[in-house]
């Protein structure tokens, strides 16, 4: 692989897989596992909520729709200035690519002191002060192990980002790895979609 | 789209803006149908259906997957699209037992 001074990055063209990088075919090999992973946890709750006779329990409470739409509407938007900081590494428009790729971590975390907030509270009582407990009920536990999980996700990818933004202003990471880290970090939006519409806002049955 | 070209690539800003506004319209959208009440499956439908294309627009657009080669759109689509399969099957499986 070729890099010409801190412009776009070259690779031969290949028969299968175009321009695709080793390392972008990678990505995509550890994203679609990862977001097997996700399917598996995705299906469990499906399958628990799906045989149980009472999902939310007297005591619990509901899941805020209306903050959460909030914090899906922040990682949509942190979507949107990642590929634009990807554009703009690709232009070899330094100062913006930092910019944008520094306002793509800030989204990751007020996402982060979002679910804090919604976990624990911050400026209200979080779920776990209102009653619901992991470990107490199935509609309890897979809230948290989804969530936490794709949590998990967030915060590893905005650590990712900061590394890669360390890495492209000393002129060590190239436009190409600004890509690989869209990739996952538009996969981390991706799975939030799918959680959101299955844990939030499909509604109790029947 | 690849930063792996040797020329800098065609600007995309135009389709990232205008999915945004179609991610966040749906977004909205989809809030409003969870307020529905009744009608349950109809509801459940639509929302799996609206998560469905803002899916397809983060992995088309957003990761480029529209202009990535054939083989690599394979490789990623078949192993993510087995699960669903497995879900429809779960889902059959629990209103036959229901209605048995």
């Amino acid at each position: 692989m070729e890099h010409a001074a801190h412009g776009p990055a070259t690779w031969p063209a290949d028969a299968q897989f175009g321009r695709s990088s080793a390392g972008k075919i990678a990505m995509w090999i550890f994203l679609v596992s990862d977001g097997l992973s996700f399917a598996g946890l995705l299906l469990a709750y499906g399958i628990l909520r799906g045989e149980s006779q009472v999902w939310r329990h007297p005591g619990e409470p509901e899941l805020g729709i209306a903050f959460t739409a909030g914090l899906t509407f922040l990682l949509i938007c942190s979507s949107v200035t990642m590929v634009f900081a990807f554009e703009a590494a690709e232009r070899n428009q330094r100062g913006r690519a930092a910019a944008l790729l520094l306002a793509t971590a800030l989204g990751g975390a007020l996402f982060l002191l979002g679910q804090y907030s919604e976990y624990f509270g911050i400026l209200h009582p979080g779920l776990t002060k209102e009653g619901l407990v992991f470990g107490q009920s199935a509609y309890a536990s897979t809230f948290y192990v989804v969530t936490g999980f794709h949590g998990m996700h967030v915060l590893s990818g905005t650590i990712y980002i900061l590394i890669t933004l360390g890495r492209y202003l000393k002129g060590t990471a190239t436009a190409a790895q600004i890509e690989l880290l869209g990739l996952f970090w538009h996969f981390v939006d991706l799975v939030w979609i799918l959680v959101f519409t299955i844990v939030y806002l499909i509604p109790a049955g029947p | 789209m690849s930063s792996e070209t040797h020329a800098t690539p065609a600007s995309h800003a135009r389709q990232y803006l205008i999915i945004f506004a179609v991610l966040a319209a749906l977004t909205a959208l989809e809030v409003g149908v969870a307020y529905v009440t009744g009608h349950r499956r109809a509801v459940m439908a639509t929302l799996f259906a609206l998560a469905l294309v803002k899916a397809a627009c983060v992995a088309l657009f957003f990761m480029h997957l529209k202009w990535e080669a054939r083989l690599l759109r394979i490789i990623v689509v078949i192993p993510l699209a087995l699960p669903v399969v497995y879900a429809l099957v779960l889902i059959t499986e629990s209103i036959w037992r229901r209605i048995g």
